[in-house]
């Protein structure tokens, strides 16, 4: 057999939660890539955030060495992100392999992450190996859960793995089946060097390190390398595999997987979708699939204590070095000093930034309500690119605009369907088409706008549907839309960072909504404070917070002082947590909670 | 802080009842005269255990407090005063205070008080509606509550003090009225008004849990205290701080200490010091007291000193309750700071809004914004 013979690109595909991480740790367990002893649970998802809501979004690849009928093969298993911001990187780790693994969650059948995933997995041309998970457990439908793979995929299930990667049950069957059904990867050692890149990383020793599967040609330290799309030119310092820890080789060739450091200092050159070539002796064309990963959802990030401005600066610049598609620019708002307006793959990636910021970086930040990226056009016939409300240009001026929208699949029982079609409706949602899974089960099929999802969609559908729906998108283009600017004045005063931009339809709604919201989370001050949501001078909503009439501790004599002052630091404790907008503050719950509106 | 040459105060608490009302946490036992002399014995104990150590400091006030210390038994009184006098250095002139509660309240015990030296009484009456006071389990009747004033009138005693109670669930205006009619009526120089704070581990507390009570809306209480604050300016008293107001020349000189950050020395059971800037707590259990007494030690459990910061904080939320304000000199000298720069941006605002001024060096709260005095003390440290 030859070197490639022996060697098996693969990947897992599965929906949140079906036991993607858990199998994988298990196939390292038992192909001793890892010590039993030094198994940490999930080993793949390396982040906190990661670990603790059970989803991957850097990817870390794993070499394996399996001994199968005398023969000893490699196994590179690549990971995927399991989440839809996250769908090119899963595309192009796809494009590193020949194969992937369908995990199925044997107690709730088909969701429609898995389905995306795989139509991603099937387009790349894949081999696929359906292996239905959690058969342990008492509610498992094992029959049903491969009809449903069968019916739905199209992927025939006689030779389905039928495993519990929680207790380790059918394990081999897995490792055998990879090496029998995915194919060897047949590159040519002797042509120029080809390799893709399909996630990178920032190593302080190593500087950017792109982590790569090599289709034609080898590539070892002192080589002068080309990356294609970047056109840069940066020498070899160490090439290496991951087992699952970085490991130095001597050389990588054709069919392997595994990582070259060339001492780049920005992850922004070792760019997802990137081909590498020998500087020397270059390949003609790089590989399909080329994308700039682009930013869809932006929101302001702020300092809730403006002197720590520069702690925020710092902190973003770290997790960009590792994050090529985390991107910021400067931002000063009146109300909330400076900041910066971040740009992120979607809802997750901001969520998960946002949460990095304040547990490894310990800061109070507050962030604006996301928006996404209008094209406005003025009757000078200028174009704008909008993605913060404060960029808009006057109404007046305004001729036309346009809005992101997403072609959106939803897979739900069929009890919550109206319940979801309503929701839909009301998110401006476009009705396509309608499929049925099985008895009790439904795809629905909508383009709707974006900016529509990105409050709190997701969050909705789960609870429509008591947890059972899932969702998926897709960009889908943009679309003429009539939309307005709202504005929020509190106590006469313009609150720049409450200004949002929404269709005209849903304007009144909005604006009451979010008045209503405010008064709610605003606490009484010494004078009264009105609130209001006004369009273009025009007052559309508006509520009044009374002022304080009582405050005061009745009585406060020797005994009294301790638990007064006890009361006075949590009062103060209060206070450090609000932001002043002018005459008025607000707690920093306020910028959160409004951009879950119930409307 | 270093040594308070300031004439001191002491507090000492009796922690006895006959019964302890709903919405009372203070610390109160109900004992058999037993239990009380034991309680004496270790009282002499521990002003035995301190003397010594203010030997060279002044006293000009004594406030007995409880619990109810009209409830011990005759003698009491004297004998503990006694103490108190040939064991501390007291000022010529001297305000010594005792509360008194009208249903153990008798003409002997009067006149044991007067003996002792006793000039100011203060009578907790809290409301005229005894069928409210009894839904709130305090069981007092009126009848008491007569024969209480009608002794301190006829013997003209100069000194009283009566204590409301507003914000009681239940309680209505017209209740309330009647209650500071009759005490103008008696001529009391003095009155105290709390609104009810419902406090954990009372039996309140728990009646408002279990939805059995509804507390009193905040604009109904702004009502009774406004109504009071009406009627005592009226008849010529003066408000000198959040919840006290006084005939001029009755101001409680004991109670000014809290507010004015002089020492004091706290005796009996749960009792507090404030010592050269130093707070002591008494334990708050009788047992652990009286044992730690018999065997000469110490009844603080916690002592901690107030920091500057603290410090500074405590100057403004306390001076900040009396109507006389703070005294921005003082606090400059005091803690290196001038509030008029360093809070300039808030007090613009406040006198802006009318809520504070700034009147011979003081800065103080105007008058109808005592109500949010938290509010504005929260803006200013």
């Amino acid at each position: 057999m030859t070197r490639q013979e022996k060697i098996r690109n693969f990947c897992i595909v599965a929906h949140i939660d079906h036991g993607k991480s858990t199998l994988a740790d298990r196939l390292m367990e038992y192909t001793n890539t890892v010590a039993k002893r030094d198994m940490e649970d999930q080993l793949l998802d390396s982040m906190d955030i990661e670990r603790e809501r059970g989803i991957t979004i850097k990817l870390t690849p794993a070499t394996m060495k399996y001994t199968y009928n005398g023969e000893e093969y490699t196994l590179n298993l690549i990971d995927t992100p399991g989440h839809v911001d996250f769908s090119y990187e899963v595309s192009r780790s796809l494009a590193a392999c020949e194969g992937a693994i369908l995990v199925v969650d044997a107690t709730q059948g088909v969701q429609a992450q898995t389905l995306a995933n795989v139509y991603l997995a099937l387009d790349a041309n894949l081999e696929i190996i359906p292996v239905v998970n959690k058969i342990d457990l008492p509610s498992a439908e094992i029959e049903k859960t491969k009809k449903e793979i069968e019916d739905i995929i199209g992927i025939p299930c006689d030779e389905a793995c039928e495993i519990s990667a929680k207790t380790g049950l059918n394990i081999e069957s897995v490792l055998e089946s990879i090496i029998k059904y995915i194919p060897a990867p047949k590159g040519e050692e002797n042509k120029p060097l080809k390799a893709l890149i399909f996630d990178s990383y920032y190593d302080s020793y190593k500087g950017a390190v792109s982590m790569v599967r090599i289709f034609d040609g080898s590539v070892k330290v002192g080589d002068e390398i080309l990356f294609m799309q970047t056109n840069k030119t940066f020498v070899v310092t160490e090439v290496g595999v991951f087992k699952p820890k970085a490991v130095a080789v001597d050389s990588l060739k054709a069919g392997d997987v595994g990582y070259i450091a060339a001492s780049i200092k920005n992850v922004s050159d070792t760019k997802v979708g990137d081909t590498i070539t020998l500087k020397n002796n270059p390949i003609e064309k790089p590989l399909d699939g080329y994308k700039e990963a682009t930013s869809v959802v932006f929101c302001g990030i702020f300092p809730l204590d403006g002197d720590k401005y520069q702690e925020l600066s710092d902190a973003l610049e770290k997790l960009k070095l590792n994050d090529a598609s985390l991107h910021f620019t400067k931002e000063t708002s009146l109300a909330l000093g400076h900041g910066f307006r971040c740009g992120f793959l979607g809802l997750l990636h901001m969520e998960i930034i946002t949460e990095r910021l304040e547990r490894e970086f310990n800061l109070d930040i507050i962030t604006t309500a996301p928006s996404v990226e209008y094209k406005i056009f003025d009757n000078k016939g200028k174009e704008y690119d909008v993605k913060n409300p404060s960029e808009m240009p006057p109404m007046a001026s305004v001729t036309r605009m346009e809005e992101p929208i997403v072609k959106m699949e939803i897979i739900t029982p069929k009890d919550y369907l109206g319940g979801i079609m309503d929701l839909c409706a009301d998110r401006r949602g476009v009705y396509h088409d309608m499929q049925y899974i099985d008895a009790n089960r439904t795809k629905l099929i909508y383009t709707m706008p974006l900016n529509e999802i990105v409050y709190d969609f997701f969050d909705k559908i789960k609870s429509i549907s008591k947890g059972y729906a899932s969702m998926d998108y897709e960009l889908a283009g943009y679309q003429d839309s009539d939309l307005v600017k709202l504005d929020i004045l509190l106590n006469g005063e313009i609150c720049d960072a409450l200004s949002i931009i929404v269709h005209k339809d849903k304007a009144y709604p909005r604006g009451r909504a979010l008045c209503e919201r405010l008064k709610a989370v605003i606490p009484r001050h010494l004078f009264e404070i009105p609130i209001q949501a006004v369009i273009g001078g025009k007052v559309i909503a508006r509520e009044t917070i009374s002022a304080v009439r009582k405050d005061v501790l009745a009585k406060c004599y020797g005994g009294d002082v301790t638990r007064k002052r006890k009361l006075l630091e949590k009062q103060k404790e209060g206070k450090k947590r609000m932001r002043k907008l002018g005459s008025v503050e607000l707690p920093s719950e306020a910028f959160v909670s409004i951009l879950k509106l119930d409307d | 802080m270093s040594k308070d040459t300031r004439p001191m105060g002491i507090y000492i608490h009796i922690p006895f009842c006959s019964k302890k009302c709903d919405y009372c946490d203070f610390v109160s036992y109900s004992m058999d005269t037993k239990a009380q002399q034991l309680y004496l014995e270790a009282l002499f104990t521990e002003i035995d255990m301190l003397k010594n150590k203010f030997m060279d400091r002044t006293f000009d006030t004594i406030f007995i407090g409880g619990g109810t210390p009209s409830i011990v038994y005759e003698g009491f009184i004297a004998s503990l005063s006694r103490k108190l006098y040939s064991s501390f250095h007291f000022a010529d002139k001297i305000e010594f205070s005792i509360e008194v509660n009208p249903s153990s309240f008798t003409k002997e015990k009067f006149f044991e008080y007067v003996e002792a030296g006793v000039n100011r009484i203060s009578v907790g009456i809290q409301c005229l509606d005894q069928k409210l006071l009894a839904n709130h389990g305090r069981f007092q009747s009126i009848e008491n509550v007569r024969e209480t004033f009608n002794i301190l009138r006829e013997s003209e005693f100069p000194n009283v003090n009566g204590d409301v109670m507003i914000g009681l669930p239940g309680q209505n205006k017209r209740s309330v009225v009647q209650t500071i009619k009759f005490l103008l009526k008696n001529k009391v120089k003095h009155v105290s008004t709390y609104a009810l704070q419902i406090e954990r581990h009372t039996m309140l507390y728990d009646k408002l849990r279990r939805g059995k009570i509804k507390r009193m809306k905040d604009k109904d209480v702004l009502t009774l205290y406004e109504i009071i604050y009406k009627m005592l300016s009226k008849a010529g008293f003066k408000r000198y701080e959040v919840s006290n107001y006084a005939k001029p020349g009755f101001e409680c000189e004991h109670n000014k200490k809290y507010w004015d950050d002089t020492s004091y020395l706290g005796l009996g059971v749960s009792a507090h010091s404030y010592i050269d800037g130093y707070r002591y707590y008494n334990t708050k259990r009788l047992d652990t007291y009286i044992d730690a007494m018999n065997e000469n030690k110490s009844a603080v459990y916690r002592k901690e000193y107030v920091s500057d910061a603290e410090h500074r904080e405590e100057r403004i939320m306390l001076s900040l309750r009396t109507a006389k304000g703070l005294n921005l000199e003082q606090f400059k000298q005091d803690f290196k700071e001038d509030l008029l720069r360093s809070r300039a941006e808030q007090i613009k605002k406040l006198t802006e809004l009318k809520m504070v001024e700034v009147v011979d060096g003081y800065l103080r709260i105007t008058e109808p914004n005592f109500y949010v005095s938290n509010q504005i003390i929260l803006e200013l440290i």
